[in-house]
């Protein structure tokens, strides 16, 4: 269904009458932005759930979160300041805080002229509802509530609150929804679906529902905000639903007496209480503080509001009879198929959960970061810029690039603990404990705007020089210029030459890009996350995503890299073609029950950083024996095996080391050395937009970043 | 939460209210030989609601054997219906003129609104409401923490006026009313009243005290509760009964429309309701209540008010069905789950739970009518289903309608239909 567009609808007409500035601009952008204040169990479930309906929620605001996300994509700040700032069209404040902070949260939000706010916060303190109220008065602020279960605007698909989604809007066809209808303004939540259901019965619309609040004292009354309806030009009548206690009724009555201008259209109120029990009274003061009135009985409301000729009714039947006489049976939608859509939204199977991130979309065959395909970003970015995507989701300018380079290449610089490492040591475990003892990056401030990419970026650095403490290339690094690229530095540490040879440096980085991610699910991404959940420092999450990278999983590179040695040099030691050496060799291993590994993947058939690897390989003129048989292998395989695996990163990674002359053990330093970057990527997005200690179900992870882009 | 008149006046004391000598609190007679006492004094009944004078609640004495005879009579006393477990002895003062001065929130604005008048006593209300003008009262609208000199001098002045009292009289009084109004904002409170403040030859005593704490302020009211050694919340409106407490501890709120015990007519059919969020739970007492009248020849009584809103857990969904069937006056049990939040899934769960488990422990069993619509919708008529099919006898009077088509007003009707029929009653 077509919804009204937002500057048609009721909440507009509010905010224009407040702020007209603020309206031109959303006439401008054609969207109400929303603020949701309050970010704990309540504020972030119905958070989600006036998304859903339509809201734009365009930042929440918590205290100590700002810098995290909310629902994984909207921005969290401290104040509203600070978030006014970055969003100054925010036109409704909902505000769900505890009600022993809710004051504070609340006149903030009042005190930046955000026209329209609705307090849900329940129990706030009378005092400091007091005190909302005179910062309320001051700034003219539409402030609903306390205690409101919030208003909802179902032609333009827009709610602030709890309420639910059943109120129907006017249909004017088939296709397309309609302004008009009754505007129903209550006290209570509960009554609402009820007076909905009786009127949606009859075929006709809500156009909106405005919850007053059932605290003691509140922002705006029955006197506000029934005149605020009825000059809304689709508003054909009011309803509200009043009951007993307070003196609202009795003081619209009073002011629909004074002012009926102020009333031009039908209102129909509905006043429950009439058989409940006897109130409670307190001393004296609650019956003389209005000397020579009575008020809060259900008879003093109803003597109230008959006397100034509205008619009260206190059934469902009643109120259906008084409307419809009202509208002249104006019917606004077809009541059948109302009934069928209301059927259809509750038999729904109900969501599949899930969680976000932003990072990497996996698909089979394809990688998008941040929606740049992987393979363009080995083939036309480097390293650091690939970082900077990463925990950013953008690439940096020219000037933040040359801050990456600098904080990179101090990392580089300066000197790493002495880290013991035995001969056979897996490289992996290695580098953990540099992680881990490495106090440099620990107390590398990772707090602040950039702080986290500065904080990765610099951990790349490092690991430059951990790798040429396992190397024992450390003397290369050790005078670097400062207009070094990056990706020198890492051809110094891993080759210990200081004259760099480019084609060498460059496809040293492209394959360390081509394995910086592959999203939430494999076992190093799972293992930094879960660390990370529990809040676990930088360093260490990284170390546990680190270790996580075994023989099993990512270390294929270097075995790849020692089966193609075998075969290209079998072949030539005992003279025979080089598929024939190949074949002799998988037999051998198949024999010992040994697995050939580079070959296969759980997801692709066809990987996308295979292609990239083997072109960059022959442009720079490296592609050699061993990448000539990479390139045969799969279908070597088949002949000895009778099953198809296609190459994987791992065993194209191995074949160029290979042919490279690089140590063996290189095609999985490589392999460490991208991933540390998606690790920290991941690790600062659980910190920026999960909750703590969640329990993450990885098969639940649902890409929800950028969509498919290029570079240009 | 209402404060027992000693409590207030500790307060007051503390706040430098003037008030008469305290002499002690006395839960029985033997505690009379323990306290100090001068006289003459008074006698003054703890309970928590107004008119304790007129009810014979308040008494002066001359001497102990006075005291000790009025004391008796007093704690054998009910003061509309609240027991009188403790007595506040304290001096009484001779009096020359007695005034009012309250504080409290004004319904209409929101503003805090100070009232005084020279006509104080118990008859203030019939002075509002029959000589309006003797009442002066004046709004604050901007939530000060403390009165502004001024406005406590004016309204000092125009009471003293009014008292006809010495000049230097104004000033007294205008501290007092500074004080009050300083005690309500301080101690989060809902209403400070001293009714009456009585005007004595050494000058003015606040003779009563009346201090209402704001139920949602009382978490950092923390000092105040300490000195008054109050640790929960005190449950201050009427006594409750035992479907009430029953329903507390489950952690729902109910309250009994009819006065316990109950002598059931007959001639008429008692609904118990379990209707959804607190607003529905006034609004369906109504809507039964009209509908009997309407179509039933006003022979339908509804029985309880509740709030079962808000998504309750399964196991306080089923204390609710059992606690109105065990309620013996309970017909028919009139329900609605409307799942905006809350899951229907749940509530039914919890429902059949119970009806099973009465089934089959052989209790009290009562129909249940009424109807579900909103979240979790699929899963819970599916397990309804499952479960009539399963349990067809246990569950043989409970209809449930799913989805909105029928409104609930027409549910309510057509369940009160089946209960008629069933009791062979004409309609």
């Amino acid at each position: 269904m077509k919804l009204v567009p937002p500057d048609q609808g009721m909440l507009y007409y509010i905010i224009e009458n407040k702020r007209p500035d603020l309206a031109k601009k959303i006439k401008q952008s054609g969207v109400i932005e929303t603020v949701v204040v309050g970010l704990g169990g309540q504020g972030t479930r119905h958070a989600e759930l006036m998304q859903q309906y339509g809201t734009t929620i365009t930042a929440g605001i918590a205290p100590g979160r700002g810098g995290t996300r909310l629902l994984e994509t909207i921005p969290v700040y401290d104040t509203i300041s600070e978030c006014l700032k970055e969003h100054p069209n925010i036109a409704v404040a909902s505000v769900w805080r505890h009600y022993s902070t809710a004051k504070d949260a609340t006149i903030e939000a009042i005190e930046a002229d955000i026209p329209m706010v609705i307090l849900i916060s329940e129990g706030i303190p009378l005092k400091d509802v007091r005190d909302i109220l005179v910062a309320a008065r001051k700034h003219k602020t539409v402030l609903i509530g306390g205690n409101t279960p919030g208003v909802i605007f179902p032609p333009e698909g827009i709610k602030a609150g709890m309420l639910p989604d059943v109120f129907y809007p006017e249909e004017v066809s088939p296709e397309e929804f309609g302004p008009k209808g009754v505007t129903i303004i209550s006290r209570s939540g509960a009554i609402l679906y009820h007076l909905s259901d009786a009127l949606a019965s009859v075929g006709i619309a809500q156009n909106a529902v405005l919850g007053v609040g059932g605290d003691g004292a509140i922002g705006s009354t029955f006197r506000d905000l029934v005149p605020l309806a009825m000059a809304y030009k689709n508003t054909d009548l009011v309803v509200m639903a009043g009951e007993i206690g307070g003196c609202q009724e009795e003081l619209l009555a009073d002011d629909i007496k004074k002012n009926p201008k102020k009333y031009p259209k039908p209102l129909v109120a509905l006043i429950s209480g009439a058989h409940a029990p006897e109130g409670k009274t307190m001393g004296h003061a609650g019956a003389i503080v209005s000397p020579g009135q009575v008020y809060g009985t259900f008879q003093s409301k109803k003597q109230a509001l008959e006397n100034v000729g509205v008619p009260v009714v206190n059934s469902q039947y009643d109120l259906i009879i008084e409307v419809q006489k009202r509208l002249q049976k104006k019917i606004y939608f077809d009541v059948e198929n109302y009934y069928r859509k209301m059927k259809t939204i509750w038999d729904a199977p109900s969501k599949k959960p899930g969680w976000g991130t932003l990072i990497t979309k996996v698909m089979p065959n394809n990688l998008l970061i941040s929606g740049y395909p992987l393979q363009d970003l080995v083939e036309q970015k480097g390293f650091l810029e690939t970082v900077y995507l990463l925990v950013k989701g953008e690439f940096p300018d020219k000037k933040t690039a040359e801050e990456m380079r600098k904080i990179a290449l101090e990392g580089a610089k300066k000197s790493v603990p002495k880290v013991s490492r035995s001969k056979k040591e897996d490289i992996s475990k290695t580098l953990v404990k540099y992680f881990v003892l490495d106090e440099e990056l620990a107390q590398y401030p990772e707090e602040g705007t950039n702080g986290a990419v500065k904080k990765t970026v610099f951990a790349i650095g490092r690991t430059a020089r951990y790798l040429s403490g396992i190397l024992g290339t450390e003397k290369a690094l050790e005078k670097l210029s400062g207009n070094e690229p990056f990706s020198h530095v890492i051809y110094r540490a891993v080759t210990g030459n200081t004259t760099v040879n480019e084609q060498y440096s460059r496809m040293i980085e492209a394959m360390i890009v081509a394995c910086v991610d592959h999203g939430v699910t494999p076992p190093s991404a799972q293992a930094t996350l879960i660390a990370a959940s529990t809040r676990a420092p930088y360093e260490v999450a990284v170390a546990q995503g680190v270790g996580a990278i075994t023989d099993v999983h990512g270390g294929a590179g270097a075995k790849a890299a020692q089966f193609f040695t075998d075969c290209i040099q079998t072949s030539k030691k005992e003279n025979i073609d080089v598929a024939q050496a190949t074949r002799e060799i998988m037999r051998k291993y198949i024999e010992e029950g040994k697995r050939i590994e580079g070959l296969g993947h759980r997801l692709h058939t066809k990987d996308p950083r295979r292609d990239v690897l083997w072109n960059f390989s022959s442009q720079t003129g490296i592609a050699g024996q061993h990448v000539q048989l990479s390139k045969k292998v799969s279908t070597i395989f088949e002949q000895v095996r009778g099953m198809s695996l296609p190459i994987n990163v791992d065993g194209v990674i191995g074949a160029i080391v290979a042919d490279m002359g690089l140590n063996p053990a290189m095609a999985k330093a490589f392999f460490i050395y991208g991933r540390i970057a998606g690790l920290s990527a991941h690790y600062f997005e659980e910190i920026a937009s999960q909750p703590r200690m969640r329990q993450i179900n990885f098969s639940e992870a649902v890409y929800k970043g950028k969509g498919p882009r290029s570079i240009q | 939460m209402k404060l027992y008149e000693y409590e207030a006046k500790k307060v007051f004391e503390k706040m430098g209210i003037p008030i008469p000598k305290q002499y002690g609190v006395i839960r029985s007679l033997k505690e009379l030989d323990t306290l100090k006492l001068g006289f003459p004094l008074m006698l003054k009944s703890m309970v928590l609601v107004g008119g304790r004078g007129k009810a014979g609640g308040i008494k002066k004495a001359n001497n102990v054997e006075e005291t000790r005879k009025i004391a008796a009579v007093l704690f054998k006393l009910k003061i509309k219906g609240f027991p009188v477990d403790c007595i506040l002895l304290e001096e009484a003062v001779e009096e020359i003129g007695a005034c009012y001065v309250g504080i409290t929130m004004d319904p209409a604005t929101f503003n805090n609104v100070v009232i005084v008048s020279a006509s104080g006593g118990v008859d203030i209300e019939q002075v509002a409401q029959n000589n309006p003008e003797a009442i002066m009262r004046k709004e604050i609208p901007d939530n000060s923490k403390e009165l502004s000199k001024t406005v406590a001098h004016d309204l000092a002045l125009s009471l003293n006026q009014s008292l006809k009292g010495k000049n230097e009289t104004t000033k007294t009084l205008a501290e007092i009313i500074a004080k009050v109004y300083a005690t309500y904002q301080r101690f989060d409170a809902r209403l400070c009243e001293i009714n009456p403040l009585i005007m004595t030859s050494k000058g003015a005593v606040a003779a009563d005290a009346k201090l209402v704490l704001d139920d949602n302020a009382l978490f950092r009211q923390v000092e105040l509760l300490d000195l008054l050694g109050i640790t929960e919340k005190r449950h201050d409106v009427a006594e409750r009964t035992k479907n009430e407490l029953r329903a507390q501890s489950a952690g729902f709120p109910y309250i009994d429309l009819l006065s316990q015990p109950v002598t059931k007519d007959q001639k008429k059919l008692y609904v118990g309701l379990i209707p959804g969020g607190a607003g529905y739970g006034i609004f369906s007492i109504d809507e039964v209540s009209t509908i009997g009248n309407r179509y039933f020849h006003d022979r339908v009584i509804p029985v309880n008010f509740m709030d079962s809103g808000g998504g309750p857990p399964q196991n306080r969904v089923a204390e609710m069905f059992h606690l109105l069937m065990d309620y013996p006056v309970v017909d028919l049990i009139v329900t609605s789950r409307f799942g905006g939040i809350s899951s229907c899934d749940i509530f039914i769960r919890g429902m059949v739970q119970a009806v099973k488990e009465r089934y089959e422990t052989r209790k009290r069993m009562v129909p249940v009518f009424g109807r579900m619509v909103g979240t979790d919708l699929p899963s819970a008529r599916t397990f309804l289903e499952k479960a009539k099919a399963e349990n067809p006898e246990a569950l043989q009077n409970v209809t449930i309608y799913v989805g909105n088509q029928r409104i609930m007003a027409d549910v309510i009707r057509e369940g009160i239909q089946k209960a008629f029929e069933t009791k062979g009653w004409k309609i």
